[in-house]
């Protein structure tokens, strides 16, 4: 069973489990929260990772995008999501351009 | 049993059967000869609340009669050979699935197109295997204008019990053929619905699927609660897509034992002025079924008063085929003569559970009924 | 709290089976939202699939589900449906099962009105079966079955649905999913044959060969043919030939549903009312 109800003082959470690397989220994030991460234990060689959940602006994208239930967005009447930053906007695309992963030093 | 005098015909009678079964849904297309069948029972079903549609083709005919069948109502489909060609692979889905519905088929003359407005007995072959894949077709087959009625109102017993579709076959002569027959009353078919088994426990525990190694799937209605899952493909207990070895291994395994374990509950035939055979030499068996055994029995009256002693075999059910009981009359008599409208449809499985290969047979094919006169001349010209 | 879509899912089946990226697990998604919005038991809903990717999703969520045969999903609904009339009824079918194997009963389910929600999930391609051309890949495009092309003409699935007469008609894409779920409630509150053509990606089947080999370029190949109904309504006819509008394409409220017509025949058989008359159906504006 999924995580449903918010975790303390969080933005964005994952569920490992289910999800299959797909990098859509990654895609819609318009304030690189997301980014993927090496893990040789899952079948694409990468797993999601929330880098950045301060800076999430809730426009629940990644949820709605993700097939498999894998990755959920506070409500926003229990958490209050930042506004969207120039600096994250500059991250997300830098993400997307180095094939969804965090470039070094960013 | 109370019984009522009825003048009609037998697709008529059919459709009749269906909806004093219990029958709730009929989804059908066109096809001649079976088309009165719709006819009628469009205008039955809605009389009684039931629902009754003629479907864009074949395929959808069957496929809304499974879904009704589903969702758990009775529900029949009615069509000729060609139909069933087209319906068979769904036909194969209500086997895996384990869904009951009865599907009647009025026989023409095969292959393809055929000949639509004659007789034929061509499709026996076709009813015990109609889809790919290992399952046990249940067939019954009318002899006569009562058995129209009385054969339909059985197969949805049947298809009930053993939670999968059962085939009725006619033919183009009892299906148009116009007459008297003595059936029994609503009341005595409504007295006689076995309906199917249902689960009443815990929906948390409920395995539609998860059911002993020869019995029948426990398929609760749609909409109550049980929410479950069908599907063609191999399934496990809660009817989910699996490929695990054992359990695609056991349910194959199941649908043939949970018929072929019980296949004496279907068994039904027809000993005519057999009673007197106790194996001396002359006498005759004559093997037949469906609008054939009533030639063979007028033909039968003929050759016993020529002093000839003949009898008829007839099966009624006649997949699975009663083996033992053909045995007993082919182990009993030499001269034994098969009469079909095709070539050797049955005889093959005489053959088959009798292990002899020197049976006589009559066989038709040019779309003419057999007469009584031709069953005694064959039996003159050849014992 | 994030929506919860485990309350609709068989947890015991999760992971799906479809590939990474995937458009049908969001379009099942929004098909999940839609009827949590309608507020429908799930006992009174009933899920039909086909064969395909897109077959599968029956067996993934907790609603009375039934996978059936390759084409035949409206043909089951239908019986479902007549029998109960009064419960939902949803299919869900690819663009083969839909549009090829069981086009006529995509034809016929929509000429009746019956109540059945149709959801295509129209990815271009036949993917579960490894890339064979389907009624919607475009012309000119790599599959397995025409490796130097496809010659085949391409189907407008929405078009065939209004010609044959259903009374809700509409066209999203799996880029925006607010947008499908909002189709979708839509179309399950419209009573009548309710035709959904949902845009997918397949990447991996459709993609791989045809230069878009991640989900995102394959939708961003859909985002650049598909364009709002009512901005496709300001463009040029030569505009609009290789371009799909969105939105409602067609809502026709005042064409009777088919159960509902049944129980006339149901009261004339029962002498509750005179016999049908083609008077009654006459065409007005």
């Amino acid at each position: 069973m999924s995580v449903v109800t918010a975790p303390k003082d969080t933005a964005v959470w994952v569920d490992e489990e289910r999800c299959k690397a797909c990098d859509v989220c990654v895609s819609v994030c318009p304030a690189g929260v997301l980014a993927m991460r090496p893990e040789p234990s899952s079948t694409l060689g990468a797993m999601i990772t929330i880098i950045a959940p301060q800076d999430c602006i809730g426009c629940y994208d990644c949820e709605l995008h993700c097939p498999d239930f894998a990755i959920f967005v506070a409500d926003r009447k229990e958490y209050k999501f930042s506004k969207i930053k120039e600096e994250a906007k500059k991250r997300a695309e830098l993400i997307k351009k180095n094939n969804y992963r965090l470039p070094d030093g960013v | 049993m109370k019984t009522r005098e009825v003048i009609s015909t037998g697709n008529d009678l059919a459709a009749l059967a269906a909806v004093d079964a219990g029958c709730k849904f009929f989804g059908g297309y066109p096809i001649t000869p079976s088309s009165e069948v719709m006819h009628t029972i469009s205008d039955l079903l809605p009389q009684r609340g039931g629902y009754a549609i003629q479907m864009e083709d074949e395929i959808a005919g069957i496929c809304a009669t499974i879904g009704a069948a589903m969702s758990g109502v009775r529900a029949l489909t009615a069509t000729s050979g060609p139909g069933v060609s087209l319906k068979a692979e769904n036909l194969g889905l209500a086997q895996m699935a384990e869904v009951p519905m009865v599907l009647v088929n009025v026989m023409r003359g095969g292959p393809s197109t055929g000949l639509p407005t004659r007789v034929s007995q061509g499709d026996i072959r076709q009813a015990r295997n109609p889809s790919h894949g290992d399952y046990r077709s249940i067939t019954l087959c009318a002899g006569n204008l009562a058995e129209c009625y009385t054969e339909v109102v059985r197969a949805f017993n049947i298809a009930d019990r053993f939670m999968q579709p059962v085939i009725v076959l006619t033919d183009e002569t009892l299906g148009h053929m116009h007459g008297k027959a003595i059936i029994p009353t609503q009341e005595e078919v409504e007295k006689g619905v076995v309906p199917r088994k249902t689960f009443d426990g815990n929906p948390e525990e409920y395995r539609p699927y998860g059911v002993g190694e020869d019995e029948p799937a426990v398929l609760n209605p749609m909409f109550k609660g049980y929410r479950y899952h069908f599907t063609g493909l191999h399934h496990d207990a809660k009817g989910f897509p699996t490929e695990e070895i054992e359990t695609c291994r056991k349910l194959i395994q199941r649908l043939e034992d949970k018929v072929m374990n019980y296949a004496e509950e279907i068994e039904y035939n027809e000993e005519f002025m057999l009673d007197d055979f106790n194996g001396e030499e002359g006498e005759v068996l004559i093997i037949a079924y469906g609008s054939v055994s009533l030639a063979a029995k007028e033909a039968i009256r003929h050759l016993r008063k020529d002093g000839v002693k003949a009898g008829l075999f007839r099966p009624i059910t006649l997949w699975p085929s009663p083996a033992k009981r053909i045995r007993h009359f082919t182990d009993m008599v030499k001269n034994v003569l098969c009469v079909e409208l095709n070539i050797r449809q049955y005889t093959e499985e005489v053959e088959r559970v009798s292990g002899r290969l020197d049976l006589e047979g009559l066989y038709k094919v040019n779309g003419r009924p057999i007469s009584p006169f031709e069953i005694v001349e064959k039996v003159k010209e050849v014992f | 709290m994030a929506f919860n879509y485990d309350k609709y899912l068989r947890l015991e089946k999760m992971p799906t089976l479809w590939c990474w990226g995937c458009g049908d697990g969001v379009i099942l998604k929004a098909l999940i939202r839609a009827i949590d919005k309608m507020g429908w038991s799930k006992d009174d809903v009933c899920i039909v699939s086909g064969i395909g990717c897109s077959g599968r999703t029956s067996s993934y969520v907790d609603f009375n589900t039934v996978h059936t045969t390759h084409g035949r999903t409206v043909a089951y609904a239908t019986g479902i449906k007549m029998a109960n009339p009064d419960k939902h009824v949803i299919c869900v079918a690819g663009d083969g099962d839909a549009l090829a194997i069981g086009g006529n009963h995509t034809i016929h389910g929509a000429r009746r009105n019956i109540d059945i929600n149709f959801i295509v999930i129209n990815n271009f391609i036949y993917g579960l079966t490894n890339s064979q051309t389907s009624p919607t890949t475009p012309q000119g495009m790599w599959t397995v079955s025409q490796k130097v092309g496809n010659i085949d003409p391409t189907f407008d699935a929405c078009k065939l649905a209004i010609a044959s007469g259903a009374s809700f008609v509409g066209r999203e894409t799996v880029l925006d999913p607010k947008k499908i779920e909002k189709l979708f409630i839509n179309g399950f509150k419209h009573k009548g044959f309710s035709f959904f053509d949902i845009m997918s990606n397949c990447h991996v089947n459709l993609g791989r060969k045809n230069q878009m080999a991640n989900a995102m370029e394959n939708l961003d190949w859909i985002d650049q043919m598909t364009i709002p109904k009512t901005k496709y309504e300001k463009l040029s006819d030569e505009e609009k030939l290789n371009k799909f509008p969105t939105g409602i394409l067609k809502q026709d409220e005042s064409a009777r549903e088919y159960c509902d017509m049944y129980q006339d025949v149901i009261d004339a058989h029962q002498g509750k009312r005179k016999k049908i008359t083609q008077d009654e159906f006459k065409k007005k504006i």
